[in-house]
């Protein structure tokens, strides 16, 4: 029993132990996927798994998980405003255990529901429409008053010292964490296991097209024939899409994150102020996991600033003043495809050949595994999913953009 | 970072003064353009990994606008564009 | 407390100031200028944490705070590096992450079963079945973290400074001072940065002369009191660089000292020109127990005996890489303590004078040799020395302190944050920071530097280079420092170890995360070849400590594993802050900024109770009051309301209509003085984002107000279209300096008539009509006829300072009429009934001027002015999907959908309540709703919901309610109230 146990982790005689492995690169792939991140390692294992096709290669520019898949704050939730989104990331959140069992590999689901907190009437009524259209789609969520917010997070401030006092709060229980690194590698291992392969550090420089069609892509390691591409380059997806020269309505937008030093855990959901720019959550080490907002300016540097680590210590402090004693280790940054309606593109394309899964911005994570599903059904059978429908790039030129958001969108004068 | 983006009233100044205006684009003629095509105009950008040029606004400070160049791959203003408020 | 060492010159410790401090509950005595570790330390105390994952005990290693073994709670405050905090009388010290105490700690059984917990354990385990997990979870999580949060903690006092200065110099030991000395020299502002609490660096306390003269420590004294009596530079000690960001933007934080009344102080440093000198760290050795009590870092011991008087042990065996090691040795063996034997892992590259020092002592030094393996349980025992290469003999030596190191690392982080790259130098054996930003440079040993004649060249000339980016540089004196530079003799540095021994055992590599050297071989085994993926699949690096003990021996043992030339591998990138920063200095005082009205003191005497809505804070509602009285004397009699905070903008020049036209959907050309005109905008979607009236006063000159929330984004917008455009229009923000109160009431006209001396009837000043008037025969006051609550009413503005006046003179001459206050929260029902929107309540970033029946206010006919949002709102004015704005009425007239209630249909959501009240006037609730088109139908029904609580099984039980679309307004559809 126990040497069974072992077994499953230890490293036995001549066994390849490698999560994923090297190949040389083909001349000609059935389906390339660029970007070796959560979504196109998702649509890779889901082209194998379901569809048989495993004559993929997923190209990456740095090494697997280098972009938003490994810099996020690996918070799962399904509590979304509009009634196009909520079923996609409903079925993502429901995925996760299934996944962890097919894929082996513990992706340390963390079911500790999250709190989005309001701070005045207007923001209640947000979030009280949001947990109606929840309830209403058989989500669970469920709106806190101020004081039952303290009795789920009893380290919150509800009195009237915070510069705005909290009012209440939505709690989504079905919500929480997964360990965003073990995704990318089981899933790597997943896709390799299949039979896909995996080019780390190869860059595509360019995609080919001819008679509106795609019909290879150009690498700095040498050119592939492929009729299928998937971009799912997150921050640089307007980068591939402008290869077949196609621009997205995505601003590439810098997000920072950061982490304080381990602590005992006190903090046992994911907690989240809109009005504050601000969420936390303590992770399985007890490193407070929190996030800010975006730059509100274009930039491809992951560079990050004095001024976002302040204003976390002034909003989590505002938020939880027992957090006055912790200590920031670690600020990042990462890039954020954001679209402007908050809500992704998933689609094709007017290249034939040319699909996409981006603009997912600050909340790709939580979605990738079920994205890459569906996604992988639609390349394969060339019919779009019900589920994906509302993410079409058509909506823009129709002028139906999704309702995820209802304030206007600033960082453009004419918004 | 927090880089210093250089007001034409005032000089070398901390980013989160200004607030981004967007790239600059041209509008199309509001009589002739198609739906389509406004549509485009509106919602879709660049996103130029490089130089390109937008606007800026000097919101907590003089309140000028003004457009420069600035590398997105560093943050780095190329070359100042105008010089009057 | 055991007896200190005889006193020297190097000790910074006051022997007749004993300070009293709690360790564990007990009493314990320290001296000042201890920290909290050495206090312990003299007091007996070896174990001083247990580490994160297995338990171990952990003792003291460094002096500096880059470990994390010494960290402890400190009244109430978590993971305090004890070795670098001062010992303040009366402090309360605990041990953390232990359960019991350091030394007996009962999850110190987990070091037991690391055999069982291999890399990427957690990932392996426990998740099948599935079941097994949330309880697995559980105790993992218990045991996770070191510190405790304690809400107790006192709030301490803390600030935020913000220098500005042309040279910033990081680190105030030679390097660094020589730097300071030569900027000074060019008569700017330079700023020293120290992280202790004296300059000096490891000058302070070296007492051995090098050939030159006099000994390290008075070169050092004298140096810092050369520095200090520079007025032109600022020394902050204390105080740890956490950061540069673009820009040369330092940033650090100072700890609070004797005579400082902030605990800590986070500061911001804007230089043009920034100066690294923060030395080098000694990079752990890696050997089977590589972690145990007892062993330290060279420095460390050497500090401890020549700074604290405190002596490491009594048997002490050195395993270096660097003559640092051998000075010490000799050094210490000089102040009593026994030295059995100084290995070090070179052959070649020593300091002779220091080996012959050795010989003098008669310590046997061993060439070629480090630590292979320690032994101890919860202290060391005993060492085994080995041969750097080969299978030579191995010899066995018992000690009660290992001073282990694989030679000197740069302290590089700060530089590796601003953008210099890391590139392996196999003359140094160490990972260089090479290709800095414009204006940063490096001097001493954080650029590899040795000896101190180099390391002080290097400052002056660093100095010298930062006085040139500023265009005051001196070349001749840079080519002379240069020269110098050139003559100093290069010894080499001998061969550097890179690889462990293999086959070791409980070799730490990271002590932080306990992650072993074997465990990285499987990691890259997994195919984690890379620093980057081996970092976050093992945690290495990721612990309080970061990368300062571990950063370099990680990509050397990667290349090493793979067969690569060290160097092959880079170390993983930095983050700031490179010194942990608490969110209470980062905070400082706590400030919160809020906009009142002129009128705000005026409206508090009257019970006004404020809210906060955007940067103003406005009266909600009046104490003594309800709702329905504050809306009922409105409807009745009159009422008024402060609207100061509304935006107000006089715009003025040539082509003002021409900037009106643009961005205000209606045509501005038909704007005449003495008239009102409603004015929606739009953005390019078409999307209504304000609304205000606008009117003329003069020749090109106009007057405007925007709603409240936008006042701010409206000047940015006529500005931008302003600027692109190169138009001479002229925008003057007169939104705080004008007071503006909205009279209204059937009798509001009455009040009007007593404070004025105008004509103030219908036929004189009608609806929609503006007038400029002198109230109270002195103050000019701008009277418009307006009616967002639906009554006849009179919005006066007036100069801010007349504002309070303004209300007394109201309630003075509305007394006989009933005159009250009323808030936002009336207001609200008040427009309700009347059917007026409020953009962003009613409309969303969808709603179009035809969404929300407004399409008269964009005039499709103006022509050729690029009116923003024209062609969008002309492609949308036909569209089918377009939710609609509605209004309904409740079936059950006392039933309000609360705001947030969604509009349903055969099981599906269909659209939003916008806003809905119970309308005292009509006796009902009535509400706005955005809908789809195939429910927007007059006379309709609408199905609505509620959130609801969650049951025992997570549903929420549905219950929905229905209303009825009608007309808008509700009240008065005629508007005869309005303009009677």
């Amino acid at each position: 029993m126990m040497k069974k146990f072992m077994d499953r982790f230890r490293k036995k005689g001549r066994q390849d132990v490698r999560m994923w492995h090297e190949h040389p690169m083909k001349p000609a792939y059935d389906a390339v996927i660029v970007g070796g991140g959560l979504h196109g390692l998702a649509a890779a294992y889901y082209l194998g798994r379901d569809h048989g096709m495993t004559d993929v290669a997923v190209i990456e520019r740095r090494y697997i998980g280098y972009g938003g898949s490994g810099r996020n704050t690996s918070i799962v939730r399904s509590n979304q405003r509009s009634k196009e989104n909520i079923p996609l990331y409903d079925e993502g959140l429901k995925l996760w255990p299934e996944l962890i069992g097919e894929l082996d590999f513990n992706l340390m689901f963390f079911n500790c529901g999250n709190l989005n907190l309001a701070h005045s009437e207007a923001e209640a009524a947000g979030l009280k429409m949001t947990v109606a259209t929840a309830q209403i789609m058989g989500v669970r969520s469920e709106f806190l008053n101020a004081r039952e917010c303290k009795e789920l997070v009893p380290h919150l401030d509800i009195t009237h010292r915070p510069r705005y006092p909290i009012y209440g709060g939505m709690y989504h229980p079905p919500g929480g964490t997964v360990r965003h690194d073990a995704v990318v590698w089981a899933l790597a291992r997943g896709a390799d296991r299949l039979g896909i392969h995996i080019h780390q550090l190869t860059e595509v420089e360019d995609i080919l097209v001819e008679k509106g069609k795609v019909t290879g892509v150009k690498t700095d390691k040498g050119t592939i024939r492929t009729p299928l591409v998937l971009n799912a380059a997150g921050g640089y997806s307007p980068t591939v899409s402008t290869m077949v020269g196609i621009d997205l309505p995505v601003t590439v937008l810098p997000l920072q994150a950061l982490v304080s030093e381990p602590l005992k855990p006190f903090l046992h959901h994911v907690v989240s102020s809109g009005r504050y720019h601000a969420y936390a959550s303590q992770s399985l080490k007890g490193e407070i996991v929190t996030g800010a907002h975006m730059d509100p300016w274009p930039s491809y540097t992951t560079h990050v600033t004095a001024h976002y680590m302040k204003h976390q210590a002034e909003a989590l402090m505002d938020l939880m003043p027992c957090l006055r004693g912790a200590r920031f280790m670690r600020i990042w940054g990462g890039l954020t495809d954001m679209t402007p309606d908050m809500a992704p593109i998933v689609s094709d394309s007017p290249i034939g050949g040319f699909y996409l899964d981006c603009g997912w911005g600050y909340f790709g994570f939580k979605s990738a595994p079920i994205t890459g599903r569906y996604m992988a059904r639609w390349i394969a059978t060339g019919n779009c999913p019900e589920i994906l429908k509302p993410f079409s790039l058509r909506r823009y030129r129709n002028y139906n953009l999704q309702r995820e958001t209802a304030a206007v969108m600033y960082y453009t004068p004419w918004n | 970072m927090s880089f210093l983006l250089t007001c034409p009233n005032c000089g070398p100044r901390n980013i989160y003064e200004f607030r981004f205006g967007g790239e600059v684009k041209t509008r199309p003629d509001e009589n002739t353009v198609s739906a389509e095509d406004w549509a485009d105009y509106v919602y879709l950008s660049k996103n130029v990994c490089g130089v390109q040029k937008e606007w800026w606004y000097h919101a907590k400070g003089c309140g000028t606008w003004f457009a420069v160049e600035r590398d997105t791959r560093d943050n780095l203003p190329v070359v100042k564009e105008e010089n009057e408020g | 407390m055991t007896p200190r060492l005889p006193e020297s010159p190097t000790q910074r410790i006051s022997r007749e100031n004993e300070l009293l401090f709690f360790y564990r509950g007990k009493p314990f005595k320290g001296l000042e200028g201890d920290t909290i570790a050495t206090a312990l330390y003299s007091n007996g105390v070896r174990i001083f944490s247990r580490s994160m994952k297995y338990h171990r005990p952990r003792g003291l290693y460094n002096l500096d705070g880059y470990s994390s073994h010494c960290l402890v709670t400190v009244d109430g405050e978590p993971n305090v590096r004890g070795c670098a905090t001062p010992l303040r009388q009366g402090m309360w010290v605990t041990p953390q992450n232990v359960l019991g105490s350091p030394r007996w700690d009962l999850m110190g059984l987990m070091q037991f079963f690391s055999f069982a917990m291999p890399v990427g354990f957690y990932y392996k385990a426990f998740h099948k079945p599935s079941w097994v997990w949330p309880f697995a979870q559980a105790v993992i999580r218990r045991a996770a973290g070191l510190g405790r949060i304690d809400p107790e903690m006192p709030e301490g006092v803390y600030q935020n400074r913000y220098y500005n200065c042309e040279v910033c110099i990081i680190g105030g030991g030679l390097a660094g001072m020589e730097a300071a000395l030569a900027a000074a020299e060019g008569g700017v502002r330079v700023i020293l940065l120290e992280r202790r609490d004296h300059l000096g660096g490891d000058l302070a306390y070296r007492v051995t002369r090098s050939n030159e003269g006099i000994p390290p420590y008075r070169r050092a004294a004298m140096l810092a009191e050369a520095v200090s009596a520079c007025e032109n530079v600022t020394v902050l000690l204390c105080t740890s660089a956490t950061a540069i960001y673009q820009s040369n933007h330092v940033t650090a934080v100072k700890r609070g000292g004797a005579g400082d009344p902030y605990r800590e102080t986070y500061l911001e440093v804007r230089a043009r020109s920034v100066v690294v000198a923060t030395g080098a760290i000694e990079r752990p050795l890696l050997f089977s127990n590589n972690d145990l009590p007892g062993i330290m870092q060279g420095s460390c011991a050497h500090r401890l005996a020549r700074v604290y008087g405190i002596k490491p042990g009594n048997r002490m065996v050195v395993s270096g890489c660097h003559d640092g090691m051998l000075e010490m040795a000799a050094d210490l063996a000089e102040l009593g303590i026994e030295i059995v034997a100084v290995a070090d892992g070179r052959s070649s590259g020593f300091d002779t004078e220091l080996i012959s020092n050795l010989h003098r002592k008669g310590i046997p030094f061993l060439p070629g040799t480090m630590a292979r393996k320690a032994i101890g349980f919860k202290r060391l025992k005993g060492v085994q020395l080995a041969p750097t290469f080969g299978n030579g003999r191995k010899r066995w030596y018992s000690c009660d302190v290992l001073a282990a190191s694989a030679g000197e690392a740069p302290l590089s982080q700060l530089l590796q944050v601003a953008g210099a790259k890391m590139a392996y130098d196999s003359a140094a054996g160490q990972f260089l920071p090479g290709e800095f930003p414009p204006g940063i440079h490096a001097a001493g040993k954080v650029t590899a530097a040795r000896g101190e004649e180099t390391i002080a060249a290097q400052g002056k000339l660093a100095g010298l280079m930062a006085l040139q980016d500023l265009g005051l540089g001196r070349t001749s004196h840079i080519r002379q420092v240069r020269e110098i530079l050139d003559v100093i003799e290069k010894r080499p540095a001998g061969r550097h170890w890179t690889a462990p021994p293999v086959g070791s055992r409980k070799c730490f590599l990271c002590f932080d995360e306990d992650v072993t050297t074997d465990q990285v071989r499987d990691a890259i085994d997994q195919g984690f070849d890379q620093s980057e993926l081996v970092k976050r699949y093992t945690a290495v690096g990721t612990g309080p400590s970061q990368s300062y003990l571990s950063g370099t021996n990680l990509p050397l043992l990667l290349a090493d594993q793979r067969g690569l030339e060290p160097g092959a591998v880079l170390p993983t990138t930095v983050r700031p802050p490179v010194f942990p920063t608490s969110l209470a200095a980062l905070g400082g005082r706590r400030y919160t900024s809020s906009k009142r009205t002129p009128l705000h003191e005026k409206q508090a005497q009257l019970g006004a109770c404020f809210r906060l809505t955007g940067v103003w804070e406005r009266a909600g509602s009046f104490a003594d009051a309800g709702l329905s009285q504050e809306v009922e004397n409105v409807r009745k009699n009159v009422g008024f309301i402060d609207v100061s905070t509304l935006g107000k903008f006089r715009l003025f020049g040539r082509d003002a209509v021409k900037l009106l036209n643009r961005v205000y959907a209606g045509n501005m050309e038909t704007v005449t003085e003495g008239r009102l005109k409603y004015a929606a905008m739009c953005n390019e979607q078409g999307v209504i984002i304000d609304d205000g009236v606008v009117t003329r006063m003069g020749e090109s000159d106009y007057f405007f107000t925007t709603s409240s929330l936008r006042a701010g984004n409206t000047l940015e917008w006529l500005a931008f279209h302003s600027k692109e455009e190169d138009w001479e229009a002229h925008l003057v923000n007169l939104t705080d300096a004008m007071a503006a109160v909205n009279l209204a009431g059937p009798r509001s006209r009455e009040v009007l008539a007593r404070l004025v001396d105008a004509d103030c009837s219908n036929e004189v000043f009608p609806y929609m009509a503006v007038r400029r008037m002198k109230l109270c025969g002195e103050v000019d006051a701008l009277v418009m006829r307006v009616g967002f609550v639906g009554e006849l009413s009179f919005e006066i503005h007036v100069p801010a300072s007349y504002g309070a006046a303004l209300q007394d003179a109201l309630l003075d001459a509305g007394k006989p009429y009933c005159i009250r206050p009323f808030g936002l929260d009336a207001q609200s029902v008040l427009r309700l009934e009347k059917g007026h929107v409020i953009i962003g309540t009613d409309t969303d970033n969808h709603s179009t001027l035809h969404d929300i029946g407004l399409s008269w206010a964009w005039d499709r006919k103006k022509a050729g002015n690029q009116t923003v949002g024209a062609p969008a709102l002309r492609f949308t004015e036909t569209q089918k999907h377009r939710q609609k704005l509605v209004g309904f009425t409740m079936n059950e007239a006392f039933r309000t959908p609360s705001d947030g209630s969604i509009v349903v249909a055969d099981g599906t959501v269909k659209g939003r309540v916008t806003s809905s009240r119970f309308s005292p006037t009509l006796g009902r609730s009535i509400g706005l709703a955005l809908v789809d088109p195939d429910l927007a139908v007059m006379g309709g029904t609408l199905e609505f919901y509620t959130d609801g609580r969650l049951n025992r099984k997570g549903l929420p039980e549905i219950k929905t309610f229905r209303g009825t679309i009608v007309p808008v307004p509700f009240y008065d559809p005629e508007g005869k109230r309005l303009r009677g």
